[in-house]
Formats: structure tokens, C-alpha cells, sequence
């Protein structure tokens, strides 16, 4: 069955460095999002299986996405992919939920061993 | 001065590399600080020379600030500035153990190694993501608790205009703020161009 997975990051050239890096097999349906108010309204609407996070974002930032993810019962997988490559950052987001970090610029190499170790990926 | 200085594509190319850039620079400084970072949104825009000393007092605010400024050579060309907040140095000198032993002749070197830390790791990061190569001269100071609107003298600048790429870091328990600045001038702009077209053509 195919994964659904939403991107989020105010730039679309980041969003599409994400979605090329992404492992060209696996089978998905993508969305995007360009900050965290339209992030949460695309996951309330349901059916999200996978968030591809930013931090640094206009109107909603990724922590308080996270926050609000928590709050209202969070039921699917977010990674965060960030320039905000500070220790103290990817500890922040694994403490609020994140099952992972991945550093920008982004590595299909560390993406898909992310993937396969939570069972996304065969 | 046209908008199209940079195209629209080039504009989020820069952005991001920028974004990525600071990003390292942040993470260089936290860990010097052993604070935790707070990063910005970069902003990029084309200022006329005459209004660069105007455009830094806008970043930096009203007050006092120091700035420190490193030039860069290579395909990407220009000034990069640090402007200082007035009371970073002594943040960062009770961050960095100083204590009361701190002089101004000190305090003035730890704003050069902070900027030069900054600089080093952001541009850097720009560079290596352009797949290009980057010199940078020996920090200077530029400013000494000055006026923000002092900060530059606009007789100082050879360019008539320049593109102005800003990134914010502030920390999360301290007053320390600073801003980066990379000032490109206009016959500079035409390699940014090539060397961004080409990141967007491998992407």
C-alpha cells in the first residue's frame, strides 16, 4: 500500500531537494506544505503516514508543529530535516516526538537507512 | 536599481544555501558557547551603495553595535559583516570565562574570533554547497560601538549597488544578538549567478 508522506518547508527548493533525495522505489504519494499552519490542516484532514519536518518556518515553525502534533494526539512518523544542525536542536525535536533528524543538505544515503530502520522501507 | 537583479529561482537557490550555511555557523558558535543558537530566516535584497549604512542600522536596530568585516574572494566575491549588539562582547566574555579580566583591547578580539568563526563556517558552507572555492581576508574591525547608522561609511563603497544576503543568531538565554551580512557587489552578482544556475541545474 502506498505510504503518504508530506513535505514541509517554507522553501520549494528545499522541498524538492527532499523529494529527489527520496529512495526512487518506494511507493508513495506525496504532498507539501510551506509552513506549519498549512502542515497541521493538511494532517487534520487525515490519512498522513509520514511528515517530512523544517524547523526554521514563517507563521508556524517546526517545534511548534511538533507541540501541536503532541497535543492533539500525534499518530504518524515525523522526521525533521533542518540546517539547524545544533546538538541541542536534534535533541529538542527527539524529545518532542521527531523519530529522527536528518541534516540539511540532505543525504539519500542516511534518508533511506532512517526508512528502512522504522520499517518504511523494505 | 531592477528587481531582477537575481532571477526568482536564483533568489530560493541563495536562500537556501544560505539557510544551510548559517545553519553550520550556528552550529559553530553553539558549540564554542555552549548555548543553543537562535537562527533567523535569511533575507536577501539589492540595496544601492548609497543606502547600504541605512540598511545595516535597519538589521541592527536602534542604539550602539560593533561590527567586524572579513572580505571574500574566489568565484563569489564581496564583504562579509558581522554587526555586534552592544552588549554581545560582554556576553560572550562571561560565556567564554573572561570574567572582570576582560579590556577592550580583549573584548575587541573576541568579536573578531566570534566573526571570523561565523563567517568562516557560513560562507564556507555556502561555498562548498556552490562546489566553489572561497578565500577570506584577515577580520578587521569595522565599527567600535558606534551609532548603527555609522556602522559603514557609504564613501567606502566601491560598488554602486550590491545584493545584501542577512542571517540573524541570537541567544536563547542572553541579550547577545548578531547579524551577518554578505554584501555582493554588482559586478560580482553575474559569477553568483553562473555558480547558482548551476546548482540548480544539478538538483
Amino acid at each position: 500500500m502506498s505510504v503518504s508522506v508530506l513535505v514541509v518547508d517554507d522553501s520549494a527548493m528545499a522541498r524538492k531537494m527532499l523529494i529527489r533525495a527520496l529512495p526512487a522505489d518506494w511507493d508513495i504519494s506525496i504532498t507539501q506544505a510551506s509552513n506549519g499552519v498549512e502542515a497541521l490542516s493538511r494532517y487534520r484532514q487525515g490519512g498522513v503516514d509520514v511528515i517530512f519536518l523544517d524547523l526554521t518556518m514563517p507563521e508556524m515553525d517546526g517545534y511548534q508543529v511538533l507541540e501541536a502534533l503532541r497535543r492533539e494526539d500525534l499518530n504518524c512518523l515525523v522526521i525533521v530535516v533542518s540546517a539547524d544542525i545544533q546538538e541541542a536542536a536534534q535533541a529538542r525535536v527527539r524529545a518532542m516526538g521527531a523519530i529522527a533528524f536528518i541534516k540539511k543538505p540532505v543525504d539519500p544515503v542516511r534518508i533511506q537507512a532512517v526508512l528502512k530502520e522504522y520499517g518504511l522501507l523494505l | 536599481m531592477s528587481i531582477d537583479f537575481i532571477s526568482d529561482e536564483q533568489r530560493e537557490a541563495l536562500q537556501e544555501v544560505a539557510n544551510i550555511g548559517m545553519g553550520q555557523a550556528g552550529a559553530s558558535i553553539a558549540q564554542v558557547l555552549g548555548e543553543f543558537v537562535e537562527l533567523s530566516i535569511p533575507q536577501i535584497r539589492a540595496v544601492a551603495a548609497a543606502e547600504i549604512p541605512a540598511a545595516l542600522a535597519a538589521l541592527a536596530g536602534d542604539g550602539v553595535a560593533s561590527a567586524v568585516r572579513q572580505a571574500f574572494i574566489g568565484e563569489l566575491r564581496g564583504e562579509a559583516i558581522v554587526i555586534f549588539s552592544e552588549h554581545s562582547a560582554h556576553d560572550l566574555a562571561e560565556l567564554l570565562c573572561y570574567g572582570d579580566a576582560l579590556d577592550t583591547p580583549a573584548s575587541r578580539e573576541l568579536l573578531l574570533d566570534i566573526g571570523n568563526v561565523l563567517v568562516g563556517a557560513c560562507l564556507g558552507g555556502i561555498a562548498g554547497l556552490l562546489q566553489t572555492e572561497i578565500g577570506f581576508s584577515a577580520p578587521s574591525l569595522l565599527a567600535d560601538q558606534v551609532a548603527t547608522r555609522q556602522l559603514i561609511q557609504a564613501e567606502t563603497i566601491a560598488a554602486r549597488c550590491a545584493l545584501l544576503v542577512e542571517v540573524r543568531f541570537g541567544l536563547e538565554k542572553r541579550a547577545f544578538r548578531c547579524h551577518l551580512v554578505m554584501l555582493m557587489p554588482d559586478d560580482a552578482v553575474a559569477a553568483l549567478q553562473r555558480a547558482l544556475d548551476r546548482f540548480i541545474e544539478e538538483l
